[in-house]
Parts: C-alpha cells; structure tokens; sequence
C-alpha cells in the first residue's frame, strides 16, 4: 500500500498526466502526503455516512412506532370539544349545582354537499324549528363550515344520521347544565354560549386559572376535580321557597335573604327574590333580577343600631345599666327626629335596642363621637367596598363629609347605605365573639377562618349583643320570631325608601336579623323585603315585625332542622341565661 | 468456512430479530388501538354519567321532590316543639319472655306470678284471674312442642296470649 503513488507514477505514462490533474492534486493534497493513508480516511469517511444515514432511519422507525399511539388517541377525540370543558360544582353536600353535559351539535360542509335542496327538505323534516330559508342560504355559501344547529337532541342526532346525508355532520359540545334551575342563580352565576363564566361562581372559575387552561386549548377533557361551595342545597331551596311565598304574600318589589355560618363566614344559602334561571341566561338581563345582596346598597334601617350599641357599651361608656334620655322629638337642625313608638322618657340600652328608639341610638351614638363613630363602622368593614368572590359587588355610600347629623341618622341606620351581605358580616362579628370573618362561597374551616379574621370588639361586648337580640325576641319587635326550641335572637329594622330623592312615606325596606341559637351562635339569618305591602293580617302595619320577622321565623324553623341545630325546649330567659353567665364570667 | 457459518448464524439472527421486531410492533399496535378504544369508551362512559347525575340532579331536585309530597303523601314538616332527647324516652316496657328460652309459656307464667298480683292459691272471689289465664294459654302451649317451628314461630303465640292476659 505504501508504493501506490509509486506505481501509480510508475505504470501511468508521462503523457496521461496532464496539467489539469496535476493542478487538482495540487490543490487537495499536499504533494508529500501518503495515499494510503488517504484512501483509508475516505473508506473510514463512507462508513460514517452510511453509519449516519442509518441511524436517522433507525431514528426516525423508533419515532413513528411511538408516536403512532399518539396519533390513534387524537383520532378517537375529533368530531369533539369545541366549547371548552367547566369543572363540576357541587354544593357542600355533593350534590351537582352545575356540570357539563354533551350535546351534539349540527354543522354542514357546503362544498361537500351534493343536492343542497334535497338536504334543506330532510333536516326540516327532523328539525321542525329549523328556517328552511335561512339553511338553504347558510348550505348554498361557499363556505367551508356553517353550523346549522347548536345543542339538538340524541334522538334527532339518530335520525339525521340514518339520512347519510353528505357534507352534513355533528361536533359534541360541551354544554352548562344546572340542574337546579332558577334555584341557586345569583350565586352560581352561568355561562355564555361558549361555555366562558360571565356571572357569579363560573365567572370567578374562569378567573382562577381556568382561562388560561381554556386558552392553552387544555381544557377539552372533563376536568376532574370539582368545586364546592359553601352553600347547601336543602337550606338554600327553604330560604328560597319562603322569600316566593312571602313576597308574594306581601306583594313586595323583592325578597331576599342569607344564612351565614358566624364561625367560618360561609355562606350556606343566598337567595335574592327574584332571580332567574341560569339555564336560560337572557333572563338575568333584566334589571329587576339583580343580585340585591350583593350588588345593591341600601339604608339599612334600625338593625344598624346593632352597631351603634356595640359600640356605646365596646367603648367603656355605657353600660347595660346606662340610661339615656329619649324625650322627643330630637331637633337637630333644621331636622327632627322621632321615634316609631315614642317613650319620652329616660331609657336603659336595652329598651333603646328593644323600643328600636331612634332618639336614644342617636344619643348614645353622639355621647361616642362623630370620630369613634366613623372609625367603628369603617373597623366593621361597613364603609368600603366588600369584595368576595363573586365578580358583582358594590361600593357603599358614604357621606362626604361626615358630621353630627350623619352620625345621629346613621346611628339608627339612615344615611349610609351598604350591601346587605357587608352589613350581615358586620353582625355576625358581633355576635360571634368580636371576630370580623369576610364572607366566603367556597368552603372554609373554623381554623382557617380565625387566622383569616380580626378581632374588632370584646368577646363580652359581644355577649351583651347577644343578650341583647334574644331580649328583642323575646320582648321587643321580633317578637313573632321566637320558634320555640331555637332560642332565636333577633333584630328587626324598617327604613323609608329613597325615591326621587326624598324619603318616601309609602314605601319601606324591612329587614330582620336572626341569630340561631342567641347563647350559642351559630347561624346568621337576613330576611329583607323590598316594599311590602300592608295587609289585613298584619293591622294596617308595614313594619319589620309584621312581614320580615313571621317569614325569619318561618325560615328559622324550615332551616334549623337541615342545619342540625337540635332544638331545646325549656330553656330559661335572656336575663337567666345570657346575662348570667355573662355577670359569672367577670 | 468459520466465516460462512458466522455469516449463515447472523442472517438467520437478523430474519429472526426481524420477526420479533415484527410481532412487538404488531402488538403495540393493536394495544394502541386498544387503549384508544377504551379511552374513548371511558370518555362516553363519563359523559353519560355526567349526563346522568345532571338528570339525577334535576329528579332530586328539593323543589321537585316537595311539590311531589305536596300532592301525594300526607307528611308535613317537623316543628320545633316535635323533637326529643333521648333521655327523654320512656323504660323499655318489661319482656315476658327470654328470647333464647325453651318454654316461652312457662316464663310468662312465671313472669305473672308477680308479688302484688294474685294467684289461685288465695282465697278470693269466683273469678279468679289465673284460671282464665290458663285456659287462654293452653291452646297455643300445646303447639310450642313442635320441633320443626323456629323459636321466632314458638314465640309469637305467647305472645300474643301474654298480650291478651294484660
């Protein structure tokens, strides 16, 4: 090997070497280099290549007999899942408030389509509320896709399919379906047509991470971990049931009302009469079916003076023994204010908090302050805007500049309007020990709620407030609230409806405030009734005590069962029971 | 000829590796096939009890079910005032017989011959309250023999009798 180039040289004549090769030579090779060892280096140069282009096969083999898998599993997914797939939500219970069903939907290719009459007659035949017009249009386009149909029936899918018409074919969609109807609507919210959250619970989903899981085209599949809410089904349909019934009975604008766990803040049933069907979502549009709860702001009324007592004995300045002056009227001003049922006499706070008197709330609330005042309500969370899960909420309105007037109205629950669910968390502080636990839909541990809460008043404080809402069932307005069994304690409040913006004689908003079991809070219950109606039964009267106390009552003993609160019978008076244990504790 | 043979031993490897290679893709494929097929039953399986619970969902639904015994049973709800506690429950009422007993008459006899009640052996006027109480009871004592009949079966005519003697 070694004398190659030598016998090449040698055997090949002079001549055959021309300059060109000599020329090329030149320019690959050095003229001193062995051609052996050339020849080797190109021999040992194919073995690569080949080596390579072998692998690249091998290579590719491996990556279609894995990949193929992949390609069989997507097969079986077409002619699926164009609306995103939604997460079940279930209530604290596990029954389904909201899941996801499949319903074909129809669609045509047009190009594909051979007789576009003959296909325009078939489907009118099985789908009756089809426009032959409007799918003889649709079906002549050149388009490549039309839909003709969203969400028919399985056995419409059979019998279009037995037709064997070309260029005509279903998608499954996934498609909200709540079960409950108009049942849990406010606070379960509903979808659009694309299966996107626009109210409610669904909108909050959307915003928690399952938008951008809708986006990365991930969210085809049933998802499989469901939501649950705080909320319960049997509780929420008994609160439901009695508000129908009483705004119909009261012939009232609205009726709306809330069970609140004081301990977690969960909201265990919601209801704002009326409401609408989710599964019907236009309906929602209509201004009178909004969220009053949440999405309203209103006055109150006495049920405010729950604050303003908390805060005269939370203070140190008054005392359940302190009196005060409710000689009336109160002029301030250029204004009076008078009381429902005027005493004219000096009174102790718990016959304030029982007579509901105006005046005295008034003077206790200005014997505090017009600062403390203000710094109490915005410490109960009732001057800024409570925001929760749900999308929809509300900004309270609060005077601009805030004086002794305002304090005195706001002292008897005119002149600052909140939601309703902001002023049932302001309560529930109250009345679960001085904790200020912001509401929730989701479900929530005690544990979870403490860390969550701030302790806003005392402990003690809190059990006056308590003696003092069982006193008001037992001898003052809520007096048609006392279920036996349930200990309910109670405050009721009754305000004049701003229309055209004066305070409106004819109509009122009622409210009642119910606490389950007043010793040993558990439950918070808000009725609120917009505009009711005097009727017979109720004396020429349209006051809390006569529409929103006897519905409270009814809802307390519908609820209290569900919500296995065991009823004690024979249970001693607020002064031998609350107020003892209260004098034994100091 | 080493060679040959070395050449024959690896061509026959290869034709046999080939065939190998051969059944192991023919296999995965068909449980690729397999598994796409399950899947999608697992999907339809889904879908249709998410369709079911829905529907359930709308059955069970509390409005429903309260219309529903509204129109057809005479329950009405609970108030407050119709609960109890337990402690509240009266004395389990006195047994006449012992349930693994092998004469269930003979204990209610037994059981009747309380202190306060009286018997035959006292004087007393003509009714006395043990005589009719055996003529009653002698009927079915008569049938309690029978082995074949179940203690249960044994029992029930005492029963009933200890019932008709009070």
């Amino acid at each position: 090997m070694t004398t190659m180039a030598q016998i090449t040289s040698l055997r090949l004549p002079e001549s055959w070497r021309s300059w060109r090769q000599r020329f090329m030579r030149g320019l690959m090779y050095r003229g001193d280099i062995d051609r052996g060892a050339k020849a080797r280096a190109r021999v040992g140069l194919a073995i690569v290549a080949f080596a390579a282009v072998y692998f690249i096969i091998a290579v590719r083999l491996v990556m279609f007999a894995t990949v193929s898998d992949g390609r069989t599993a997507h097969r079986a997914v077409t002619g699926d899942a164009i609306a995103t797939a939604r997460p079940d939500i279930l209530d604290r219970n596990g029954e389904v408030l909201a899941t996801d069903v499949r319903v074909p939907s129809l669609y045509g290719e047009p190009r594909r389509l051979i007789d576009v009459d003959e296909a325009v007659e078939l489907l009118t035949a099985d789908l009756p509320d089809l426009d032959a017009n409007e799918l003889r249009e649709r079906l002549s386009s050149k388009r490549g896709f039309v839909w003709l149909k969203r969400d028919i029936t399985p056995e419409q899918q059979r019998e279009i399919y037995r037709q064997g018409l070309p260029g005509i074919g279903f998608l499954n969609e996934n498609k909200r379906d709540y079960p409950n109807g108009p049942e849990v609507s406010h606070l379960l919210g509903h979808v659009n047509v694309d299966n996107q959250g626009i109210a409610g619970m669904e909108k909050w989903l959307d915003g928690h991470g399952l938008a951008a899981l809708h986006l990365a085209g991930l969210a085809t599949d049933r998802l499989q971990n469901p939501v649950e809410l705080a909320v319960d089904l049997r509780v929420q349909h008994a609160l439901r049931d009695e508000l129908v019934t009483a705004r119909t009975n009261f012939k009232a604008l609205a009726a709306a009302g809330i069970v609140l766990d004081v301990h977690t803040g969960e909201v265990v049933a919601m209801v704002s009469e009326p409401d609408y069907d989710p599964n019907n979502p236009h309906e929602a549009l209509d201004p009178t079916r909004i969220n009053r709860l949440t999405t309203g702001v209103y006055e109150m009324g006495s049920t405010f003076k729950a604050f303003t007592i908390a805060m005269a004995l939370d203070s140190g300045k008054f005392t359940l023994q302190s009196t005060v002056d409710a000689h009336g009227p109160m002029h301030v001003g250029r204004f009076q204010i008078h009381d429902f049922e005027p005493e004219n006499r000096m009174l102790s706070v718990p016959e304030i908090f029982t007579y509901s008197s105006n005046i005295g709330a008034a003077r206790t609330a200005l014997a505090v302050g017009v600062e403390a005042h203000k710094t109490f309500l915005r410490k109960m969370g009732q001057l800024d805007r409570l925001r929760t899960e749900l999308p929809e909420s509300a900004e309270p309105i609060v005077p601009k500049h805030w004086g002794d007037l305002n304090t005195i109205t706001i002292a008897f629950g005119h002149g600052l309007s909140v939601a309703p669910l902001q002023a049932l968390m302001g309560v529930a502080a109250l009345m679960n020990g001085g904790l200020l636990i912001p509401p929730t839909f989701l479900k929530r541990t005690e544990a979870e709620a403490r860390a969550l809460g701030k302790q806003v008043i005392k402990p003690q404080t809190s059990e006056m407030m308590r003696y003092l809402m069982r006193l008001n069932v037992e001898k003052g307005t809520a007096r048609k609230a006392d279920i036996p069994g349930y200990y309910i304690g109670g405050k009721t409040g009754t305000a004049d409806k701003v229309i055209n913006g004066h305070y409106s004689k004819a109509s009122v908003l009622t409210d009642f405030m119910a606490i389950i079991p007043a010793d040993q809070p558990r439950y918070l219950l808000l009725i609120m009734l917009d505009d009711p109606k005097v009727l017979p039964e109720t004396h020429g009267f349209k006051t809390s005590g006569w529409n929103a106390v006897p519905v409270g009552g009814a809802v307390v003993s519908r609820i209290a069962p569900l919500l296995g609160i065991e009823p004690r019978l024979h249970l001693p008076d607020a002064d031998h029971l609350i107020l003892a244990s209260l004098k034994e504790s100091r | 000829m080493i060679l040959r043979i070395l050449n024959l031993v690896v061509i026959g490897a290869l034709v046999l590796a080939a065939a190998y290679v051969y059944r192991i893709k023919f296999d995965s494929t068909v449980q690729a096939e397999r598994l796409a097929k399950m899947r999608s039953e697992i999907r339809r399986e889904r879908d249709t009890i998410a369709a079911l619970r829905a529907e359930w969902g709308e059955l069970d639904n509390p409005a429903r079910i309260e219309t529903l015994t509204k129109r057809f049973l005479p329950l009405k709800p609970i108030a407050s005032t119709q609960f109890d506690s337990l402690d509240a429950l009266p004395d389990r009422p006195p047994q006449f017989i012992k349930p693994d007993s092998a004469d269930p008459i003979g204990h209610i006899i037994e059981n009747l011959q309380e202190p306060d009640q009286v018997t035959g052996s006292v004087a007393e006027p003509p009714p006395a309250p043990a005589a009719p109480t055996a003529a009653i009871i002698a009927p079915p004592a008569a049938a309690a023999p029978a082995d074949d009949a179940t203690p249960a079966e044994r029992e029930l005519p005492a029963v009933k009798s200890g019932r008709l003697d009070r």
